[in-house]
């Protein structure tokens, strides 16, 4: 039985403090890794997919590369190929940008592979820069999480790919989290091509008390 | 158009649980009813059968429910949409639509159920603690029902050994059973993982009577989570015994523990044996059974 996307409605919208009821989201499954543990297939995937490219080189890399192959031929399978050939996918910005040794374009490569899965006629485009590197949240020690209105702000549009306008947007990312980063690519993104269509499409969403994904890595890396 | 198009059919959580709900409100419903339904029209969610206005009230109702018993946060597993175990399938009516509290990645460890009477004898009571401390060793998940007996036992056990364990109930979410058991079933839900089939609203509107039957077919839901099923001790008229009947039919590992052969009121365990299950004489017997599974 081939999956179906998930809905962010009414029920679980809450989980997520930032989207409110015109945010049209979509994701496949659920990370609920809990105690440094991840046994699901999902909270594997996503582990998997976060490696640091610093592990370029090491046995684990390959992991990495088969993550990215999976969640592009899940999102192909769960997602209709007429709505993919019309939309524009666009990947979440990394938090490194382009030179920092931690740059991880890995959501641009699950796109560019989606392509490659439905023969090559996919509109991907990097249309968002980030124009800072931005520290993980616990590596800055905690504090205040950045909002969307702040993350826009450290967003641009790169012209050069501004055109033909987009007639739907699809802005996808590994994890949902709060929302801020969807809601603040998405501020950038309907200044640019006021009144388009915008959809968040997710591998997984993260469900309330489960731990975060880079705090998971330091339990085990520790 | 594009304004419209479609991502593909999607699941929404909300008119799930609103429809699964509002299909069970329906008198004729029954896990073996729905089943069948959905069996007709496997392509269909709950929500292709269920207005939506009709889901989002029943919705309501049965969120209104959980709120009063001070359920906060709950998941739900859909059939079709991400997460849900597709070993439910080779449950004989399998469900649609699960609730949940707590930690759904365990349900991915390697879980081996641990069932018996509400009664247990003094012998019973020590055998299901020693054989869940082996199984513990052994790094598996304790799956048991939070019924009172034996199923205490196995997730007290369990917990009291810093291990994992999974309470699979035949309540709603909203209840539990025993009252005795409530503090635990709590417990169970903040730190390891409560599911329930049971529809919340039905539940709700009738008595004990008709709910008590919600309890053995949570068993069969139960033996589908699982790799294999123990039974500690059991009566002939006990419904650990659907556990049994379903763990068979479900190609699941049966274990019957030694004491209950040796029992000569009972003739459950040697029909079991004759179907395939494994009389467990020493725990090595479990042991050397469940390591040629995944």
């Amino acid at each position: 039985m081939p999956l179906r996307l998930s809905q962010v409605d009414e029920l679980i919208r809450p989980d997520h403090f930032y989207l409110a009821e015109g945010d049209e989201c979509y994701f496949i499954g659920e990370y609920s890794a809990r105690q440094g543990y991840a046994y699901s297939a999902t909270n594997q995937l996503i582990f998997n997919l976060k490696k640091k490219p610093h592990l370029r080189g090491t046995p684990q890399w390959p992991h990495k590369l088969e993550a990215i192959r999976t969640a592009a031929r899940q999102f192909a399978k769960c997602i209709s190929a007429e709505w993919l050939h019309k939309a524009t996918l666009v990947p979440m910005p990394p938090s490194r940008v382009k030179g920092d040794p931690g740059y991880d374009d890995r959501v641009y490569r699950i796109l560019r592979e989606i392509g490659t899965l439905l023969d090559g006629n996919v509109d991907v485009r990097e249309l968002l820069i980030q124009n800072e590197s931005i520290e993980p949240f616990h590596e800055r020690g905690g504090g205040r999480r950045p909002t969307p209105e702040e993350i826009a702000e450290n967003y641009h549009l790169d012209d050069t790919l501004r055109n033909p306008p987009p007639s739907i947007i699809g802005i996808f990312d590994d994890v949902l989290t709060t929302g801020s980063h969807f809601k603040g690519a998405k501020l950038v993104l309907e200044d640019a091509f006021p009144g388009t269509r915008i959809v968040g499409v997710f591998l997984a969403r993260r469900v309330p008390e489960t731990v975060d994904v880079e705090d998971l890595f330091m339990n085990l890396d520790g | 158009m594009d304004q419209s198009l479609s991502l593909g059919r999607s699941i929404s959580p909300w008119l799930e649980m609103g429809s699964y709900e509002a299909l069970w409100k329906q008198g004729w419903a029954s896990f073996k009813k729905l089943a069948e339904c959905f069996r007709e029209k496997p392509d269909a969610a709950p929500s292709d059968l269920v207005p939506r206005e009709t889901a989002e009230k029943t919705a309501h109702e049965a969120l209104e429910i959980l709120r009063k018993a001070n359920v906060r946060h709950f998941g739900l597993r859909i059939h079709k949409a991400g997460e849900y175990p597709e070993r439910l399938r080779d449950a004989h009516y399998p469900v649609e639509l699960l609730y949940y509290r707590g930690w759904w990645d365990l349900i991915q460890t390697r879980c081996v159920a641990v069932v018996g009477t509400r009664k247990p004898t003094p012998e019973g009571q020590a055998r299901a603690a020693r054989l869940v401390k082996s199984l513990v060793e052994d790094k598996f998940t304790i799956v048991s029902g939070l019924a009172a007996g034996i199923d205490t036992i196995a997730h007290r056990t369990a917990i009291e050994c810093g291990a994992r364990t999974v309470g699979v109930i035949g309540t709603p979410l909203s209840h539990s059973y025993p009252a005795a058991n409530k503090h635990l079933q709590e417990q169970i839900a903040q730190d390891y993982l409560l599911i329930s089939q049971v529809p919340i609203v039905r539940y709700s509107q009738q008595g004990w009577k008709i709910n008590r039957l919600f309890f053995p077919e949570r068993n069969v839901t139960m033996s589908a989570l699982t790799e294999a099923t123990i039974i500690v001790e059991a009566s002939e008229t006990s419904g650990t015994l659907i556990q049994a009947r379903a763990a068979i039919h479900q190609e699941r590992k049966l274990f019957i523990l030694d004491n209950c052969f040796k029992n000569p009121e009972l003739t459950w365990p040697a029909r079991f044996e004759s179907q395939g299950a494994i009389r467990v004489r020493d725990y090595e017997d479990i042991r050397t059974n469940l390591a040629s599974t995944p």
